[in-house]
Parts: C-alpha cells; sequence; structure tokens
C-alpha cells in the first residue's frame, strides 16, 4: 500500500464511488491476509496469550489446578520475595550459569567458527561433527554424558592419563554446575554454523585493504573479524542468555539420577535452577500445600521481568560494543 | 500396635457374616478367610489401572493379581498400563486437573496420600469401604491411619515394604566373622568393617563393608536408629543432638572411605541389578527393603573369595544396625481412584480384588513386598521362605513418623542440605539449624 494518507483522503473527497470500490478492495485484502493468519492467529490466542493472562491472574491465588483459584492478593510473590530461601538458592544457580556458561560457550563457538573458516583440508567432516550433537535427542544425549561425567567415567580417565584426580562430577555439589558447563559446550554446533554463515559475508575486501597496510592475522581479527561479527555475537548472546536461564531438563534428569528425588534439585540444592523449581512448586514436590500453582505463577512472572530487566540491559549496553555495518559507527 | 477401641470394632462380626455369605453364594471363585473383602461379581466396566512396576518380576506380578481379579470379576475388563515412577502420578494430576484421560484405578503414594486426598486428587472411599465393610483392623494399625485424611480413606493399602540389612554371609565367613551373627550395633558394625574392607595397592578401595547411604536408606532412619523422633507434638525436629551425631557418624563413614568423592567413585563403577555393589562383591552389607530379597532371588548371584574363586552367595538378613534402638520404617502404595475416574464402581471392585488376602499374597510371593493385611502377611506360602517371618518381625520395629499436614514434605529440608555435610563444605549442626529454620518458616507460612 504505497498510497499516503493525504492521497487517500484526496481521492476519497473526489471520488465516493471510487472510494467504496477501494475500500471494499481493501476490506477484501485484509480478510484474506487475516484469514491466512488465522490459525497461528488462535494459536496464539489459546495457547499463548490466554494462559498468559491466566498465569498472571493466578500468581495472586492460591490455585492447585483441580479447585478454584483463591484470591490471596500480593501473598505469593512477597513470600518469594521475603522468605523463600529456595527462590534465591535457584537464583543463584541460574545466574552462575548464565555468567560462567554463557562466555565460555560463545568463545569456544568463535574459535571453532573461525577455525572451520580457515578452508583446511577436511573442513566439511569437522563441521558435521560440530553440529552433529544437535541432531541427537537431547535426553538420550544427557544420559550419554551422565555415563562420561560419572566419578570413574570416560572424562575422568581422561584426566587421570594427565595426572589429575577428577571430581565425582554429579554427587559433589561444587562440581554439579562445573559439569554441566562442560556438557554444554558439546552443544555450540548450531552458533557455530550461526558464526560460520556471518564470517563467511564478511567482505574479502576488509582483508585485502588491511593486508595492504600490513596487518597481521590477530590484528585482523580484533579489528575486522571481531567488530563485523558483533551482531551476531550480540544476538547469541541473547539468545543464549534466556536460554540458559530457563535450563530444565539436563538438571531434571541429572537430578533424578540414582533412584534421587527430584525435588531435592540435586546435590544440596546445587541444580535447582529457576525453572526447575518452578516446576517443583507447581506439582507440589516440593513445599507445603501440595500443588501450587498459584506460586509457581508468581515466579513464573518475576523471571519475566528478570530476563526482560537483562535483556534491555544488554541492549543499552549493545550500544557501546555492537557495530552495524549500515549505521556509520 | 492393633488398635482394639476401633470405632470399626463392632462391625467385625457383622462383616464377617457378610463376607461368609457372599463367599459362600460366590463358592466356585474362592473359601472364606480371613483378609477376603466381598466382592460383586456383578459389576461390569472397562478399566484401566495404572502402575509403575516396570522390571520383569515386578510386571509380571501385577499380570498376576490382575489375572486373578478378571477371574473374580467377570465381568470388568482391566487393562494394566506400565508408567514410569514418579511420571505417574504427574501425569494422573495432569489429567484430573483436564478432567479427562486418568486412570480408573492408580498405584498411589500411601506417605503422600492425605495430602493428594487435600489437594483433590483422589476420591474418598470411606463410604464404599464402609458399605462393603472393609475392616481397618484387618490392616497394619500405621498403615491403615496413612491412608485417611479428615477421617476417611482414600485408598486401600496393597503393599508395603520394611528396610533391613542384607548381609553376604560367605564372605563374613572368609573374614573370620560369625555369618550367624551380624553387627547389630553401631559399635560392632565399625569393628566389622575393619575385618571386612579391602584396600588396593595403590590406596583405592577394592572392597566395603558398609556404607549408610548404599541401597534403600538414608539419615532418616539412621537417627530413628539413634533414638531420634523426628515429629514431636505434631512438629517436625531436625535440629536435634541425637540428629546431629547421626549425621556425624555417617560423616565418619564417608571419611573412612577416603571422603565423597572417593566413595562416588568407587560406588558409580557398579549399577543397577544384577551389578550392583552388593551382588558385585563391592559392599559387604547394605539396608534395602525386604523387596530385594526377589531380587536376590531372581540373579542368584555368586560370591567373589579372596582365593579367586566364586560360590553361590549366601546372605543373610537382619535388622539395621543401631545405637539406641532397633529401628525401621515402612512406605508402600495404595489402590486409589483418582477424581473424575469414568468407571468408580468397577474400579472398586477391582482395588477390593487385588487388595484382599489373595491378591497380596501373590503380589508378596512373587516381589517379596510384605501384605499389608496383617493375615496375609503370615500366609503359609509366604512363611514356606524361612526368611520371610523374619520381615515380618521386622515390621513390629518400626516407626511411623506422623503426617504433618501444614508441611508433609518437611524432610526434604533435612536431605536437600545432606551432600554439603558429606564433603565438608558445611558442618551438621549448621546444616541442621538452618533445615530446622526453614521448616520452622514454611510451617507459619501454612498456618
Amino acid at each position: 500500500m504505497a498510497v499516503s494518507t493525504r492521497d487517500q483522503a484526496v481521492k476519497v473527497a473526489a471520488a465516493p464511488e471510487a472510494r467504496r470500490r477501494f475500500s471494499r478492495r481493501r476490506f477484501n485484502q485484509a480478510l484474506t491476509g487475516y484469514l491466512f493468519a488465522l490459525p497461528w492467529l488462535i494459536g496464539f490466542l489459546v495457547f499463548t496469550l490466554w494462559p498468559m493472562v491466566y498465569s498472571l491472574y493466578t500468581s495472586f491465588t492460591r490455585y492447585n489446578i483441580i479447585g478454584e483459584p483463591r484470591w490471596i492478593g500480593l501473598r505469593n510473590y512477597r513470600n518469594i520475595i521475603f522468605s523463600d530461601p529456595s527462590f534465591l538458592k535457584a537464583l543463584e544457580n541460574t545466574f552462575w550459569m548464565v555468567i560462567v556458561k554463557t562466555p565460555i560457550v560463545i568463545v569456544a563457538a568463535l574459535t571453532i567458527a573461525i577455525l572451520l573458516s580457515l578452508d583446511l583440508p577436511g573442513e566439511r567432516g569437522f563441521r558435521t561433527i560440530v553440529y552433529l550433537p544437535n541432531v541427537l535427542s537431547g535426553v538420550a544425549a544427557i544420559f550419554l554424558w551422565q555415563w562420561i561425567l560419572a566419578p570413574n567415567g570416560l572424562f575422568n580417565a581422561g584426566l587421570e592419563l594427565i595426572g589429575v584426580r577428577g571430581p565425582a562430577w554429579f554427587t559433589d555439589p561444587n562440581w554439579t554446575k562445573p559439569g554441566l558447563v562442560v556438557m554444554g559446550t558439546w552443544w555450540i554446533g548450531s552458533q557455530v554454523l550461526i558464526y560460520l554463515a556471518s564470517l563467511k559475508g564478511i567482505p574479502k575486501s576488509l582483508y585485502e585493504a588491511a593486508e595492504i597496510d600490513g596487518a597481521n592475522g590477530w590484528a585482523k581479527t580484533r579489528y575486522i573479524t571481531l567488530p563485523m561479527l558483533s551482531p551476531t555475537t550480540f544476538f547469541l548472546v541473547v539468545t543464549s542468555i534466556i536460554g540458559t536461564f530457563q535450563i530444565f531438563e539436563t538438571a531434571f534428569i541429572i537430578a533424578g539420577a540414582a533412584g534421587r528425588d527430584v525435588a531435592l534439585g540435586g546435590p544440596s540444592q546445587s541444580l535447582l535452577f529457576y525453572v526447575f523449581y518452578l516446576y517443583n512448586r507447581a506439582f507440589g514436590k516440593v513445599g507445603a500445600g501440595g500443588l501450587q500453582m498459584g506460586y509457581a505463577s508468581a515466579l513464573a512472572w518475576i523471571l519475566f521481568v528478570i530476563i526482560l530487566i537483562v535483556t534491555l540491559i544488554q541492549l543499552w549496553l549493545a550500544r557501546r560494543w555492537v557495530h552495524y555495518e549500515t549505521d556509520g559507527r | 500396635m492393633r488398635k482394639t477401641d476401633s470405632k470399626w470394632a463392632w462391625r467385625r462380626p457383622v462383616m464377617a457374616l457378610a463376607a461368609a455369605l457372599v463367599v459362600l453364594a460366590a463358592l466356585p471363585f474362592g473359601t472364606a478367610q480371613q483378609g477376603q473383602i466381598p466382592l460383586n461379581p456383578e459389576v461390569s466396566g472397562d478399566i484401566e489401572f495404572w502402575h509403575f512396576w516396570g522390571s520383569p518380576v515386578r510386571r509380571n506380578a501385577v499380570r498376576r493379581v490382575v489375572a486373578q481379579c478378571q477371574a473374580e470379576l467377570p465381568n470388568i475388563h482391566v487393562t494394566e498400563t506400565f508408567k514410569p515412577f514418579g511420571d505417574i502420578w504427574t501425569a494422573n494430576i495432569a489429567a484430573v486437573a483436564a478432567r479427562s484421560g486418568m486412570p480408573d484405578v492408580i498405584v498411589a503414594d500411601r506417605l503422600q496420600l492425605p495430602r493428594d486426598a487435600a489437594d483433590g486428587i483422589y476420591q474418598n472411599l470411606g463410604e464404599l469401604a464402609e458399605a462393603d465393610g472393609v475392616d481397618p483392623a484387618a490392616f497394619w494399625d500405621f498403615i491403615w491411619d496413612q491412608t485417611l485424611y479428615e477421617g476417611d480413606t482414600y485408598g486401600l493399602p496393597f503393599e508395603t515394604d520394611v528396610r533391613v540389612l542384607f548381609y553376604n554371609k560367605n564372605v563374613m565367613a572368609e573374614a573370620g566373622l560369625d555369618p550367624e551373627n551380624p553387627p547389630a550395633t553401631w559399635e560392632e558394625l565399625w569393628a566389622a568393617a575393619d575385618a571386612l574392607d579391602v584396600w588396593n595397592e595403590d590406596g583405592t578401595l577394592a572392597r566395603m563393608a558398609f556404607f549408610p547411604l548404599y541401597g534403600n536408606v538414608g539419615a532418616d532412619l539412621w537417627a530413628m536408629a539413634n533414638g531420634h523422633d523426628f515429629v514431636v507434638d505434631g512438629h517436625p525436629v531436625v535440629d536435634d543432638p541425637a540428629v546431629a551425631e547421626t549425621l556425624e557418624w555417617m560423616k565418619r563413614w564417608i571419611d573412612r572411605y577416603g571422603g565423597w568423592a572417593e566413595t562416588q567413585r568407587f560406588l558409580s563403577q557398579y549399577g543397577a541389578a544384577p551389578n550392583d555393589a552388593f551382588m558385585a562383591g563391592g559392599v559387604v552389607m547394605k539396608v534395602d527393603v525386604a523387596g530385594y530379597n526377589s531380587i536376590l532371588n531372581f540373579y542368584r548371584p555368586s560370591a567373589k573369595l579372596a582365593d579367586g574363586s566364586t560360590a553361590n552367595m549366601d546372605w543373610g538378613v537382619s535388622l539395621p544396625p543401631y545405637s539406641e534402638r532397633p529401628a525401621t520404617w515402612s512406605g508402600g502404595f495404595t489402590l486409589s481412584i483418582p477424581t473424575g475416574a469414568a468407571n468408580p464402581e468397577a474400579a472398586w471392585e477391582f482395588i477390593k480384588c487385588a487388595a484382599s488376602r489373595p491378591g497380596q499374597v501373590s503380589w508378596a510371593r512373587d516381589t517379596y513386598a510384605i501384605p499389608s493385611d496383617i493375615s496375609a502377611a503370615r500366609d503359609p506360602v509366604l512363611m514356606a521362605d524361612p526368611a520371610w517371618g523374619f520381615f515380618v518381625d521386622a515390621m513390629e520395629v518400626g516407626i511411623n513418623v506422623p503426617f504433618v499436614p501444614a508441611y508433609s514434605n518437611w524432610i526434604e529440608q533435612l536431605n536437600q542440605r545432606l551432600e554439603s555435610v558429606w564433603t565438608g563444605d558445611v558442618t551438621a549442626a549448621e546444616a541442621l539449624s538452618a533445615a530446622q529454620a526453614e521448616i520452622d518458616s514454611i510451617i507459619q507460612q501454612n498456618q
């Protein structure tokens, strides 16, 4: 619709007949558009918007999903923020993962992507290998890693070769989260792929110009590759932080290994991540009072606010380090 | 232990008469026995039965119970469905909330039953039980009481378990200990371990005499054996010298074997039966539920001896070693009807059949779960195994921890702090006072 409002107004005044025809056509077009979007719209309204609105409502209630919600005002929020040590523990664990895992994953993905972009022999084979873990089912892979990181598993056997007595990864509260980070660096295939695509998009002329100016390999990486990749890095940082905030199934499976009660959140709650805690509250596995959907809803909304704030901070910080070719900086 | 002044007591003669009449009327299906709940073979319908017994031994055992009840209730068709432990209840809750897709009969966790009843997950079976003359005195008292919420039952007790010490007699004899007199106290246990532990030349562990956390056991049972009652006047108490002492005792075992990481490394060499640490010879004594006996019977493991030879493993059972008093505890399951189930009448008939004496004896014979029906527990078929009587006797030292409505899951506050004690990051006293503070605060929030 490249017709401005003023143009329309002129036409409308000049020809009411044309206006009717026009608005009819416009209406039909809109209708067709909405009809095409309808399946998605219904899905969004019924399965996303409505549950969100309803969960906002239930967060102010005591609700066990079987009976009717009972209004209790801000009590869930007050209890969570002022008198729930498990909430603080879950936040601490989650932030630990966000702060430790995100940079490691980004740096590892970037390094591998740069290596893969060097056009060395066997590059295609390596690319396949790096992406392969993403093809495997998550749960099966977690079980595999439980075996690799068993106290006398493959990983510790490797450490033993260089004279290091490896820790009891998933049973020692001090090592469970590092274990997850080790495991997480295995799943960087999609990040590597995104980086690779961006790397291929950097104009060769920039490097040639730098070479003429006498830049060495590091200088080219530092002053051309990294700035040119910064929008990609920004995207990956934002998505991986959000993903880490929502970590669930790895913790769920590992915390429940060897017949342990999932609700305990792993050894000394060291795997009690935010969403995992939320699940345990919702299905009445922790705390008093049975199924606590209201409490869990309040936890979900607090997480929403936290992720929103963290993302806004990143958007604000991005202005200082993300380089877009079009914005002239 | 039995209740004599039960409000149901007057009903017993009436019930016996009714039972006799019903059984007479249905003579081809059985003879009058104690523990037999009258069935109504006229009731018809299809019912779905969810359980979590997937191992070869248990799956067949549950099929046998279903087959028996199908014979007694010819108009009811039972479909038994396996769901993984844990998930079974989450799936049921989701179905009950959605008001569709729940089974007609489900195996429910007895220790959580009152709380689930309060949440409206299961149907109140009080009236049905009363109408059919179900006799609470037929069951162990504490077991029946655990099925009650506000005075009504929400599930007929099906099986129960009991924690006992299993020990490897061959290895005991080889180490010069009397295989007929296993350690009874904590001191004897520690002394026996001196004879039973084996270390490799490089200083790593080759065989562990005993580990207080290996098997179906935790700090709670050991604290009970150290004389601690967890619920005092309806309030959970974990911050107590007896518990602190227990945790320190457990920590001494961990340190004996080189610390938390080393013990985990050692135990992780072993897997599930028949490669578990007890059957594979890594641990000489373990606490487990009586049902472990059926697994030992099934696999018939061999014992590794010091000279490199092997022999058929001869194992013994005794009470868990204690410090202050012999103690054990029993969990177990009920058969319950989820709220909104399509066919509660037929479901109830099936439950009565499975929970009555023949059903429970059949189940116990295969699985070594203890029947919750007292007369069934001493059925001659079961007593034919010389070890069986011991399991039933062990029930007598069982400690029943009362249900705390304001916070039924209070033990999580203790359990979630234990690994930090084992690694030495916090002391037992610190962990206990933190756990107690949290229990008190949650109970206050809920009152």
